[in-house]
């Protein structure tokens, strides 16, 4: 017996705002948080455009916390806020389940430059700084003693943790969920994309004809997740319900997404197979959309494809044209978004969106917001290796 | 939290350990308990570990894909070639209902530092884009579908010394919730230099010799990979798969903090839960010779005075040899009955399973 499980607590940090509210709005306002790179020294790199994420000092502040989880955790405060937390519930059902960013890298990356000049840093912060720590400290900080996931999918890692919250309290083994990812830049991560040639030095135009590439970002979205008997037993504000996910891997290339979306479809298909969902009920997608020559066409096919008839009627939102790609943590920021905008019955814009490309001919929401009826939400992320993953969420009514 | 897996069984396995590659040396070196560990190869700096020197994917892997390849990936691409003949199983065939989840430590950070080395030395100009894809922890997992044409779910835990298991639990989800057929469960870590410099600056690496589990000697590192096909039992036997081993529980347990003690009781409470009172004919042991894992087995030991003596895999491959994979592995190589494994983590979750071992095929 499957339990229906809801979102009942929602943080997102990001470089528009430190929180929810904030954030959405001036995602309406249509802001974006985008501008020159400040925090990594990088000589020679031509691209040179991110979106920072400013934190106040002491903010989400811990014990030898990197500032991954600083902002992991202040996103986790805010979900928490509207929650009783674990009052009344036992901590050994309740389970905390995270997308690995880059977490520690940038102590590893200090420690080897220092290391290659001839210095004799700390060694010890470098070897503790695991991805796996930012999930402890947050289950610390809830006292949660349940099952604890630290999932490195690339760019889809916070998304599928969503999927393993889901399938955890749905199937009954769990009561209740801390789940979403962080993301903060790092040099491997900018010189990498850079290497690929994958990062546009402008701002990335997303389903854009003359569409360029990426540009990485910082953020961190975490949601409570818990059955819905429970949520209502305790008079919970539900923003959405989670119907459930789908994964699948291209075997196609290492960094390539498979030209006609091929795993991106099944991923779809996969999450509409579980969610019991008919695809007429689709009126959103949330989707990956990095700018990259070869995703957003690739990611247009695979809607079409799972969709079928009615990707024509859906309402098609990249949130990369806000925050940059979130790598990590974009999956959590892609689902954030698409809460919120089933929450307020409207769809978020893909900012820089002058120029569709014609392989790009869905309703992509281009540079405005749009108010409409929004049922159900479809949230796509990609990554490296091939992997792919949809989560399927529905518009809370109280029913 | 007991998992119970009521009807799950491992039908193919393929080791790459630091004692070599496929059962026969590895089943040699279990029985002898002989140890791995030398002083590493020059490319990885001074000291000494388990390394996988033997290592030759000839035949297994082509060589315009070798050279693309992490040593992580190298590793598990071989693992889950043998786990498949093992079983019997055409990947292929299965499509989309065949999954993958990866457990490991350091997949990605080799690819990492040998990014980055060039990088910091030459700026741009030194960084590579075809080592870069393979700075990600899942470079394995997506190696492995490739190769191999998988297509259904795939995850990449990377849930410390235990992380193996983590991998083996989502199995479990994914196998149950019939979203695939069959999961290859694969752990899988590979040595490279910053890693053995920082255990030694760190003195976390032993200090002496080889480790000894209880002896307050420090660790050493390993590297390799271990793949295990799941399936239900229902579907193994469908197709005529002889079962390696039934995996009769997985159990996971948090302490209330960081401490020795509250690791210590989670790690009794996850071995009690697994074991639900099944004596176990043999025990495999995660203790890698630092006292934050030994000591938790150490009292598990005097709290459960009935179970047999514990046998200790990374005494002879190492820490970070697969996540916690190695311990799977050995309970494979053990005489038919129930296998009792214990996989403390320096941190977090500690986790037990118990594994009914069948007579070899």
């Amino acid at each position: 017996m499957q339990r229906r499980v809801v979102i009942t607590g929602l943080g997102f940090v990001s470089s528009l705002a430190l929180d929810r509210e904030g954030t959405w709005k001036a995602m309406l306002e249509g802001r974006h948080g985008l501008r020159a790179l400040s925090k990594l020294d990088l000589p020679g790199e031509p691209a040179r455009i991110a979106a920072e994420v400013d934190l106040p000092e002491g903010a989400g502040a811990g014990p030898r916390a990197t500032f991954c989880e600083r902002m992991a955790r202040l996103a986790a405060t805010e979900a928490l806020a509207n929650s009783r937390g674990l009052e009344g519930l036992d901590p050994r059902r309740a389970g905390v389940f995270q997308g690995a960013g880059t977490s520690g890298m940038p102590i590893a990356e200090t420690y080897l430059e220092a290391r290659l000049r001839g210095a004799q840093p700390k060694a010890a912060e470098a070897l503790y700084q695991t991805p796996a720590v930012v999930t402890e400290a947050m289950a610390r900080d809830l006292g949660a003693l349940g099952p604890r996931s630290t999932v490195m999918n690339a760019c889809s890692s916070s998304l599928l943790a969503l999927g393993q919250a889901f399938e955890r309290l749905a199937g009954g083994s769990l009561d209740f969920a801390l789940a979403g990812g962080a993301e903060g830049l790092c040099r491997t991560t900018y010189a990498g994309f850079a290497s690929l040639k994958a990062m546009d030095p402008a701002f990335n135009r997303p389903f854009s004809r003359d569409r360029a590439g990426l540009n990485l970002g910082e953020a961190s979205a975490q949601f409570i997740l818990e059955p819905l008997e429970q949520a209502r037993a305790r008079g919970a504000t539900i923003l959405a319900e989670v119907l459930g996910y789908g994964a699948s891997m291209d075997a196609h290339h290492p960094t390539a997404p498979h030209p006609e979306g091929d795993g991106a479809a099944r991923a779809m298909e996969m999450a509409l197979g579980m969610a019991r969902l008919d695809r007429s009920e689709v009126d959103l997608v949330s989707a990956h959309a990095t700018a990259t020559p070869a995703n957003d066409g690739a990611e247009t096919a695979a809607i079409k494809r799972a969709l079928g008839e009615a990707a024509g009627r859906v309402s098609v939102t990249s949130s990369k044209s806000q925050f940059g790609h979130t790598l990590g943590a974009a999956g959590a920021v892609g689902a954030a978004v698409a809460v919120l905008a089933l929450r307020g019955q409207v769809v978020s814009p893909t900012l820089r969106l002058e120029d569709p490309d014609p392989a790009c001919d869905l309703d992509c929401t281009p540079l405005e917001p749009r108010e409409r009826r929004l049922r159900a939400a479809l949230v796509n992320a990609f990554a490296f290796g091939g992997n792919n993953v949809c989560l399927a969420l529905r518009r809370w009514e109280g029913a | 939290m007991t998992t119970a897996f009521p009807d799950l069984v491992i039908t193919g396995a393929g080791l790459v350990l630091p004692c070599g590659d496929g059962f026969e040396p590895a089943r040699a070196a279990w029985a002898s308990r002989t140890p791995s560990f030398a002083e590493l190869p020059e490319a990885l700096g001074p000291g000494r570990g388990a390394a996988c020197t033997a290592f030759n994917p000839a035949g297994i892997i082509p060589p315009m894909q070798l050279r693309r390849l992490d040593r992580p990936s190298r590793f598990a691409w071989a693992a889950a070639h043998h786990a498949f003949l093992d079983a019997g199983f055409d990947p292929r065939a299965g499509g989309d209902r065949v999954a993958v989840a990866v457990g490991t430590n350091t997949a990605g950070s080799e690819a990492s530092e040998a990014f980055m080395r060039p990088y910091f030395a030459r700026g741009p100009e030194g960084a590579s884009p075809m080592v870069f894809p393979n700075c990600v922890a899942n470079a394995p997992s997506g190696h492995v579908a490739l190769a191999f044409g998988i297509k259904g779910p795939s995850t990449t835990q990377l849930d410390r010394e235990n992380a193996c298991f983590s991998a083996l639990e989502q199995a479990r989800w994914w196998l149950e919730g019939g979203v695939a057929d069959a999961v290859l469960v694969i752990g899988v870590d590979g040595l490279f230099p910053l890693l053995v410099e920082l255990l030694q600056r760190t003195h976390l690496a032993a200090r002496q010799g080889d480790p000894r589990p209880q002896g307050d000697t420090g660790l050493l590192p390993g590297e390799g990979a271990q793949a295990f096909l799941v399936e239900t039992a229902a579907r193994a036997a469908a197709r005529g798969a002889a079962v390696r081993a039934r995996i009769r529980s997985l159990a996971w347990s948090c302490g209330t903090e960081d401490g020795p003690a509250s690791r210590q009781d989670a790690l009794a409470r996850a071995a009690s839960e697994a074991l639900a009172g099944v004596p176990p004919r043999a025990w495999i042991a995660g203790s890698n010779g630092h006292p934050r894992l030994d000591r938790a087995e150490a009292r598990l030991a005097c709290d459960l005075p009935s179970l047999p003596p514990p046998a200790h895999p990374k005494a002879l491959w190492g820490e970070l040899c697969g996540g916690g994979g190695q311990l799977l592995a050995a309970a494979l190589l053990e005489t038919p009955g129930p296998v009792l494994l214990t996989a403390p983590a320096s941190f977090g979750s500690q986790a037990a399973a118990l594994l009914e071992v069948q007579p070899t095929r």
